[in-house]
């Protein structure tokens, strides 16, 4: 990539050299959110690291998510760290288990992302609609040319399981 | 696991005095905290010859602290890292003299981390670029170390029924504790309608679940149980460590849960191994406090109670000053003031020597009332041992276990 991007107050650094993030991003950019495959094993594994947590194979391909998911857990921060997020409060943070792969290879373990809870045209989701056991799918915020985020919104489908929140 | 149970030794604490403006170096006060030890372990700088720090970018190196004192050194080392590296240094310190490198090193961690370099997350660190693992939460407004444990907190509160009222507990507890601490920044008491009355931070955690960002060195030294012998102090002796254990998928935590576990899961068959005891066995805890959460989560993990019954634990009364196993008694990161750890063991270790610096005139001499009241005794009535349970994040830990 070639330089930082900017993004509220944040250098956000893609080095040539760092394969997994260039190309995570260069799919998101154009929409798709992908993770790598394993070429031996076939397990999915977010982040994009270089190896195969669960059989050290290196070889992979990348392979397009269906994008929908529940929120496993979340956060609201009121207090924000960084100067860029001060007008954003309070927000969002959600951990979302995909639907993909859910407890594979064992029990406990599921693909699961980091992301913000948005409204459909990116703007931080109320507070009081955020809950474990909502329904997400993935949206895409544009950062530049060769950058986006993927973020998540909430849907119209029924709930996963118990639906509880901190009020 | 096989350990070294009894033959080794903490001899030497000392720290400065927690501030949040020290107006001196982080060299400065790593070399107060350092000299403070050796003099409270009755040795001299030519005694000391292994020194070990850590720290994350925001400190003194030992090239620099160790000779400002006089100190010629056979081994040092330092160490990027946080919270549960305290426990994690005695057992390379006690490694390092095994192997024949050294016999005696003091570990110390210097920060100016309310005036300089802030621990939590403003100024310098949020501003710091990011890149690699930190592009998978960061850009999310997820980078202090609050909003990264919130989802493992409120997820227990989902699968448990953990409340905020439970929790706030450990604040509750640490703060009676610090009214008995003439070096603690906040001595004042409060309820638990104080902590889930103060406003929230990232919720789950109110700004009274958090601890409290300080100025300040602490520094510990080890060495053989023979040459302990011959220092000042009564020796505490290291009966079993278990050095920054994980869980499965450190790089990214969230992966393999259930996110409610901690790495004590891990940990502790490791350090209760090597101590031949099992947590029923020990008087007095140092459960990291980072936040209320973290303590709670811990002494389930370790097992203190039934795993999920945490919030019912640290609610009941046991964790106090007066109750069957006190935790962090000398109020701890919530109320004593911010030292990535050190200073929970080091008030364990002055635990069980009988002398723990409260409000007890003759405190040093081992005199002590046990009133509970403000401003008097915190001093536990015959503590025999005593278990640290270091805390980095929630898949990252370390733990230790002393007996007097």
């Amino acid at each position: 990539m070639p330089q930082p991007v900017q993004y509220r107050g944040m250098s956000l650094i893609v080095p040539d050299n760092d394969t997994e993030w260039k190309e995570f991003y260069a799919h998101a950019r154009a929409h798709r959110l992908v993770v790598r495959k394993c070429a031996a094993c076939g397990l999915l594994r977010y982040p994009p690291t270089h190896a195969c947590p669960w059989c050290m194979e290196l070889r992979f391909t990348w392979q397009e998510l269906s994008g929908r998911g529940t929120i496993y857990s979340y956060e609201i921060v009121h207090h924000a760290i960084q100067p860029g997020f001060k007008e954003l409060t309070p927000y969002a943070v959600v951990l979302v288990e995909l639907d993909e792969q859910r407890g594979r290879p064992t029990p406990d373990e599921a693909l699961r992302i980091i992301a913000n809870l948005l409204t459909p045209d990116l703007r931080p989701e109320a507070e009081e609609r955020v809950a474990i056991g909502k329904r997400v799918r993935v949206v895409f915020q544009d950062l530049a040319d060769h950058m986006a985020l993927p973020q998540f919104t909430l849907t119209d489908e029924p709930p996963q399981g118990r639906v509880w929140r901190l009020p | 696991m096989k350990g070294l149970r009894d033959k080794y030794c903490l001899v030497g604490v000392g720290e400065t005095e927690y501030s949040r403006g020290s107006n001196r170096t982080t060299r400065a006060l790593a070399v107060e905290a350092v000299r403070a030890a050796i003099l409270d372990a009755g040795l001299t700088a030519i005694d000391v010859d292994g020194m070990l720090d850590y720290q994350s970018g925001d400190s003194t190196l030992a090239n620099h602290v160790a000779p400002d004192l006089g100190i010629r050194l056979n081994f040092y080392m330092d160490v990027m890292g946080g919270g549960s590296s305290t426990e994690a240094l005695i057992g390379l310190a006690m490694g390092a003299i095994e192997a024949g490198m050294c016999n005696t090193v003091a570990i110390y961690r210097s920060m100016n981390g309310y005036s300089e370099f802030r621990i939590g997350g403003t100024g310098a660190r949020a501003a710091q670029p990011v890149r690699g693992l930190d592009l998978a939460q960061v850009p999310f407004g997820m980078r202090s170390a609050g909003q990264n444990f919130a989802p493992t907190f409120l997820r227990h509160m989902y699968e448990y029924g953990t409340t905020s009222e439970q929790v706030a507990h450990v604040k509750v507890a640490h703060s009676k504790h610090a009214s008995q601490n003439p070096k603690a920044l906040l001595k004042d008491r409060v309820t638990v309608q104080d902590v889930v009355g103060s406003r929230w931070i990232v919720k789950p955690l109110h700004l009274l679940d958090c601890c409290l960002e300080t100025d300040n060195a602490t520094c510990l030294i080890v060495t053989t149980a023979e040459r302990a012998r011959d220092c000042r102090q009564r020796p505490v002796s290291i009966m079993g460590v278990a050095g920054r254990v994980s869980k499965p998928r450190l790089d990214f935590h969230w992966a393999h849960g259930p996110i409610t576990r901690v790495a004590g899961y891990y940990a502790k068959d490791i350090v209760f191994g090597q101590a031949g005891i099992g947590p029923e066995d020990v008087d007095v805890t140092g459960s990291y406090d980072a936040f209320t959460f973290t303590t709670m989560l811990q002494l389930e993990e370790y097992g203190f109670c039934k795993k999920g019954e945490g919030g019912q634990y640290v609610s009941s009364g046991v964790i106090e000053l007066g109750g069957r196993r006190p935790n962090n008694t000398a109020g701890g990161h919530l109320c004593e003031g911010y030292t990535h750890g050190m200073s929970m063991v080091i008030e364990n270790v002055r635990q069980l020597r009988g002398t723990v610096d409260d409000y007890c005139p003759k405190a040093a001499e081992g005199v002590h009332t046990y009133d509970y009241a403000p401003g008097r005794c915190r001093q536990v009535k015959d503590a025999e041992i005593a278990m640290n349970l270091g805390w980095a994040m929630p898949p990252l830990g370390s733990a230790l276990i002393m007996r007097r």
